[in-house]
């Protein structure tokens, strides 16, 4: 061991000749409580954050390489792992981008099957997010553990539906795999009126708690013009002020036939992008009620011609993290020859990285800042 | 030598009695135990779960002894680069020190450990002025970045806490006209000390938070972003040490937020001896305290370091100096 190494092992400030006076790297995870599957590099002098670093790629499982081995049906079910609180929405832009490449329109009870079970996944996406937002802000794990129970009336919904709790695997290019179960309509209504109770007491237990909104008002402020440069997604993006949705912007399912606003924010601070997913699942609550009600009869899946009439398609889908696109390029067999899957974490990643530079961030609010993105690593490492 | 022994125990039951069983050693490590376990099962409960089931038939209470065991036969490991005699001496003095300031606190009449006459309130408050600097001995000698962030801001949170604190336990004691832990708690016969010394008493409730470093001022062992501060080096025996140690400062402080503002051991007449009386009545506004105290610790965010100092020094300091002219002004006047 040569002497530098001997040094460097005694003294973990020895980096404070390469960064500069005063200032050291800290590693926030991978296996920090609150870091998930994967990495920060925060440069800090113990109180002030200088840079962070976002560093992804711990949990890489090839996800676009597989799906070059499957056909299309096959393919839905690996893409699925990408992010398994939201499995559904992840495959929507999938799915478009395969009826696309085949000239397929689903029958139209179809597109309502795929907008509840659609809106019910963001519900349960968001809850998760804002359990583990309020958490990361300091709180112990109550409003977390509140935000997880919550979501089990939901996924039993989901269970009831589609055979399973997570990862449903029910939208295959053409439609769906199955009709609605009898008696789902009285079912769905009942949790939508439980998970709209349960989300006035969350207004009045966390979401305008005192301490809370100290934590994250004002942390990490994201400007519109910066959001829009920087390309974040989804929340964070509307939390900014920008009132983009794909649900809005290029509709698809049954989102053009149903009536609901795009929920914007105009601070852009970690409160804000709380508060906009907060806001979404009430939308979500209303859309899931609308679907339902006005649902028309009829078939719920079409059979794939044999060949694509297309060589290439690109789709894009609005998941609970923001938007997700797909580009598939094919030579015509029933195996995409490249699917490039572009997620909303990974863009967001990119606007976490940058926020240091515009900003004064405390070393306590780089857990807040991180979680009101919602970051998802799987969802980032493909 | 045996006969001396015996001579020396007969001589000294009282005293010995107090040291190992009550309010000793013995009453410490059961209560310790009791408010981990009572904490989880609380909490639990608030949090829409069970908390510890299994272990021992009822409400799970052999889990946190069965715990205890299992950390004591765990390695305790030593980092490399770690100042190890340092390392080891803080962490096995850290719960000396609340445990010997509760020797000072009457759970009778003239019934404490030490019956010192005069200036206990004082002395208390003088060795519970210690805990700190252990915490930031331990944060130093890890060698740890985590700890040393977690120790430095421990002396952050002792400036925005102890000084208000302080303050508020100096009104109490104008209030009283006495030093005396014990002739306080004798004043408080009548009428309660929570009723004079109101604003006294949310300084001291405030600053109690930032002393115990509980949510939402657990701002050192922060464990979203620290790991869990100072004390994340510690393992096996060490760790159930520094625990220990975290669990009797907040008896310590507790027991001393009933013996100034809610009566002390005072309460009415149900066991006719009335050092077994005060115990019951102490162990019973312990209870509550701290069922107090949890239901805060659930319902809060953590606050950042510059907000809890910007509570401590702006808001907290003046109320308890607001506290102290009420309180000359009302002796004055002969209220």
């Amino acid at each position: 061991m040569s002497h530098d190494m001997q040094r460097y092992l005694t003294d973990p400030f020895q980096e404070i000749t390469e960064l500069g006076e005063g200032l050291f790297r800290l590693n926030i995870g991978p296996q920090l409580p609150i870091s998930g599957q994967g990495r920060f590099l925060v440069v800090t002098d113990g109180e002030l954050v200088y840079d962070i670093e976002v560093d992804i790629g711990y949990s890489h499982r090839g996800i676009e390489k597989i799906l070059e081995y499957k056909n299309y049906i096959q393919g839905v079910v690996p893409l699925e792992r990408m992010v398994m609180l939201d499995t559904s929405n992840i495959l929507m832009g999938f799915v478009r981008a395969v009826e696309d490449l085949y000239g397929v329109e689903p029958p139209p009870r179809a597109k309502y099957i795929r907008t509840i079970i659609n809106e019910l996944n963001r519900i349960s996406s968001h809850l998760y997010a804002l359990g583990l937002f309020a958490e990361s802000a300091g709180w112990n794990p109550a409003v977390f553990i509140w935000t997880t129970a919550d979501r089990e009336p939901i996924l039993d919904l989901l269970e009831m539906i589609t055979g399973a709790r997570w990862s449903h695997s029910f939208f295959i290019p053409g439609g769906v795999r199955a009709d609605l179960p009898n008696g789902i309509k009285e079912r769905i209504l009942d949790t939508m009126d439980y998970i709209e109770k349960r989300l006035e007491v969350y207004e009045d237990a966390w979401i305008y708690n005192e301490t809370f909104r100290l934590r994250t008002e004002g942390v990490g402020v994201l400007p519109r013009d910066k959001a829009i440069e920087w390309g974040a997604a989804g929340p964070s993006l509307r939390a900014s002020g920008v009132a983009y949705d794909t649900r809005k912007n290029e509709p698809y399912s049954a989102y053009p036939e149903l009536d609901f606003k795009i929920v914007t924010h105009t601070a852009g601070d970690s409160y804000a992008r709380g508060w906009v997913r907060f806001e979404e699942m009430k939308v979500s609550i209303d859309l899931i009620r609308q679907a339902i009600e006005n649902i028309p009869e009829g078939r719920v899946k079409k059979t794939l011609p044999p060949r694509p009439v297309k060589q290439e398609a690109l789709a894009r889908a609005e998941t609970g993290r923001g938007e997700i696109n797909f580009y598939i390029y094919t030579e015509g067999r029933d195996k995409p020859y490249r699917v490039k899957i572009s997620p909303a974490s990974f863009r967001n990643f990119f606007v976490i990285e940058q926020l240091p530079k515009i900003q004064e961030i405390k070393l306590a609010d780089v857990p807040p800042l991180l979680y009101s993105f919602d970051p998802w690593f799987l969802d980032a490492d493909r | 030598m045996l006969d001396w022994i015996i001579e020396f125990v007969r001589n000294n039951f009282q005293t010995l009695f107090r040291i190992t069983f009550f309010p000793g050693l013995t009453f410490l490590f059961v209560f310790t135990i009791f408010a981990v376990w009572f904490q989880r099962k609380y909490l639990a409960r608030l949090m829409l779960r069970m908390g510890p089931v299994h272990a021992g038939k009822v409400l799970g209470w052999l889990q946190l002894i069965a715990d205890a065991f299992k950390l004591m036969t765990k390695e305790i490991i030593l980092p490399k680069y770690a100042y190890k005699k340092l390392f080891l001496f803080s962490a096995i003095t850290l719960p000396v020190i609340p445990a010997a300031a509760i020797a000072l606190i009457p759970f009778g009449p003239g019934y404490a450990i030490f019956n010192l006459p005069g200036y206990t309130a004082p002395l208390f408050l003088g060795i519970m002025s210690l805990y700190p600097i252990f915490i930031i001995l331990m944060g130093w000698a890890s060698n740890n970045k985590f700890t040393l962030i977690g120790a430095f801001r421990t002396i952050y949170l002792d400036v925005a806490g102890e000084i208000p604190i302080f303050l508020a336990v100096l009104g109490v004691m104008i209030w009283a006209g006495t030093y005396d832990l014990q002739t306080i708690v004798e004043m408080q016969r009548s009428m309660w000390f929570v009723i004079p010394q109101f604003l006294g008493f949310i300084v001291f409730f405030i600053s109690y938070f930032a002393m115990i470093e509980k949510a939402p001022m657990d701002i050192p062992e922060a464990e979203t972003e620290l790991v869990f501060g100072y004390r994340t080096e510690y393992t096996g025996a060490l760790f159930l040490d520094t625990m220990m140690g975290d669990y009797i400062n907040v008896l310590a402080w507790t027991l001393l937020m009933i013996t100034l503002y809610f009566g002390g051991y005072n309460g009415p007449q149900i066991f006719a001896d009335p050092i077994l009386n005060g115990a019951f009545w102490i162990l019973i506004k312990l209870i509550i305290l701290l069922t107090i105290t949890f239901t805060v610790i659930i319902s809060y965010a953590r606050l950042r370091i510059d907000q809890a100092i910007r509570l401590g020094w702006y808001y907290l300091i003046p109320l308890a100096l607001a506290n102290i002219v009420l309180t000359v002004i009302l002796k004055s006047l002969g209220v």
